[in-house]
């Protein structure tokens, strides 16, 4: 999930890191202050993530906790999962900081649109049914996120079926995990904190 | 070789982590430069292409590697090598030999005997040895010593706690300091 440094053709590091940082002013100005906690939690969150993972048989993956991010944040995800990236890269050294603005945009994207998609469903019908459509974004940025890495990977050079199947196969159990895991998130804000995805009111504040 | 090692360790450093951690290394090997690439899981690359490169990036050759990940390369002409393998969905290990490098192990393989030079390879055996028995040292040296190199890599990779907690650290420092940015500016316009 974490291209590392190296990986990548110029033009397509310099073309990740612009839209990072489109991205990253993007979803500064749609953070409004009483965002900003939400924001660091699921920053933190999203560089402890990575620390979980599933073994797949000789292999492992990591879960990844975008699509949460996205759901919660909309835009402000953006920044929220760059800094948590950018972390991930200093500290453990997942992925590298060259590339950081590449991974930042296959990570971050997909939150984004699966936040603009279901953000407004989350808040609608029962809190079980806020819950299904958390699952489906959850699982869908997961899938996204593998696309977007196969794109990269593309552009760089490596042939797109091969790579897209290669990373969307081994991650299929991480968006089965992360499904249930941000349903089971969604769930519980809608039950004690429902004015988080409320979206008019906390934005216009 | 401990040489080439910590280069490459130092090199790998701000790399890639755990199961997916890409470990490669090169090291002289008689008039061959020798190589291995794998998964730090121990899962080395088998029958994967290895492309060289000059240092501006010109292509010298190619190699592939055999079941335990190892590759060999003659070197041609005394130049930094680049030795670069794709191991799939974003995982590319690059190795460097500078050219001083390749240059000793081109010098050094028309004498059979070479003395104090032959460095890198075996200090001890450089004297009475032939090649083979020579080339039969290295290879068991490097078989006993790459469980320890795998271990090495996996413990510098290992994410310990400190770490977590220092990165959490950092994101909330950050993020709190975001909040009394935008709270300072929105007392400054409201007053």
């Amino acid at each position: 999930m974490h291209i590392v440094d190296g990986a990548l053709s110029n033009p397509v590091v310099i073309g990740g890191a612009v839209a990072a940082v489109g991205g990253i002013a993007m979803g500064l100005r749609s953070l409004p202050l009483e965002r900003i906690p939400a924001a660091g939690v699921l920053s933190a969150s999203f560089f402890v993530a990575s620390l979980i993972h599933v073994p797949i048989g000789p292999s492992s993956v990591h879960l990844i906790l975008n699509g949460l991010a996205g759901l919660v944040l909309g835009w402000a995800a953006f920044p929220a999962l760059f800094v948590g990236l950018l972390l991930q890269a200093v500290f453990f050294g997942f992925g590298g900081l060259t590339v950081l603005g590449v991974n930042a945009v296959n990570i971050a994207l997909p939150a984004v649109l699966v936040g603009l998609m279901f953000r407004p469903l989350l808040a609608r019908g029962s809190p079980l049914q806020g819950a299904i459509w958390g699952g489906i974004g959850g699982g869908l940025a997961i899938a996204a996120t593998t696309l977007a890495v196969a794109v990269s990977l593309m552009l760089s050079g490596d042939e797109f079926i091969l790579a897209a199947k290669l990373v969307f196969f081994s991650h299929i159990p991480v968006m089965v995990i992360e499904a249930l895991l941000s349903g089971a998130a969604i769930f519980l804000a809608r039950r004690v904190k429902p004015e988080l995805f409320i979206d008019t009111k906390g934005s216009l504040a | 070789m401990i040489r080439a090692c910590v280069l490459f360790l130092a090199l790998l450093a701000p790399l890639p982590a755990l199961a997916h951690n890409v470990i490669s290394s090169v090291f002289p090997s008689g008039s061959d430069i020798e190589g291995e690439v794998g998964f730090s899981n121990g899962d080395m690359a088998a029958d994967l292409l290895i492309e060289v490169f000059d240092a501006a990036g010109a292509k010298l050759g190619e190699t592939r590697t055999d079941a335990d990940g190892f590759f060999l390369f003659t070197p041609a002409s005394p130049v930094t090598h680049v030795f670069r393998g794709d191991l799939g969905a974003g995982h590319v290990a690059e190795i460097r030999m500078e050219a001083a490098e390749v240059a000793q192990i081109m010098g050094e393989s028309p004498i059979e005997t070479a003395p104090a030079a032959t460095g890198t390879t075996a200090p001890a055996a450089a004297a009475g040895l032939s090649d083979q028995s020579r080339a039969e040292l290295a290879r068991m040296l490097r078989t006993e010593l790459r469980p320890l190199r795998q271990e090495l890599t996996a413990f510098k990779n290992k994410s310990d706690f400190q770490s977590i907690l220092g990165g959490i650290g950092y994101i909330f420092g950050l993020f709190g300091l975001g909040f009394y940015i935008a709270a300072r500016r929105k007392i400054g316009s409201s007053a």
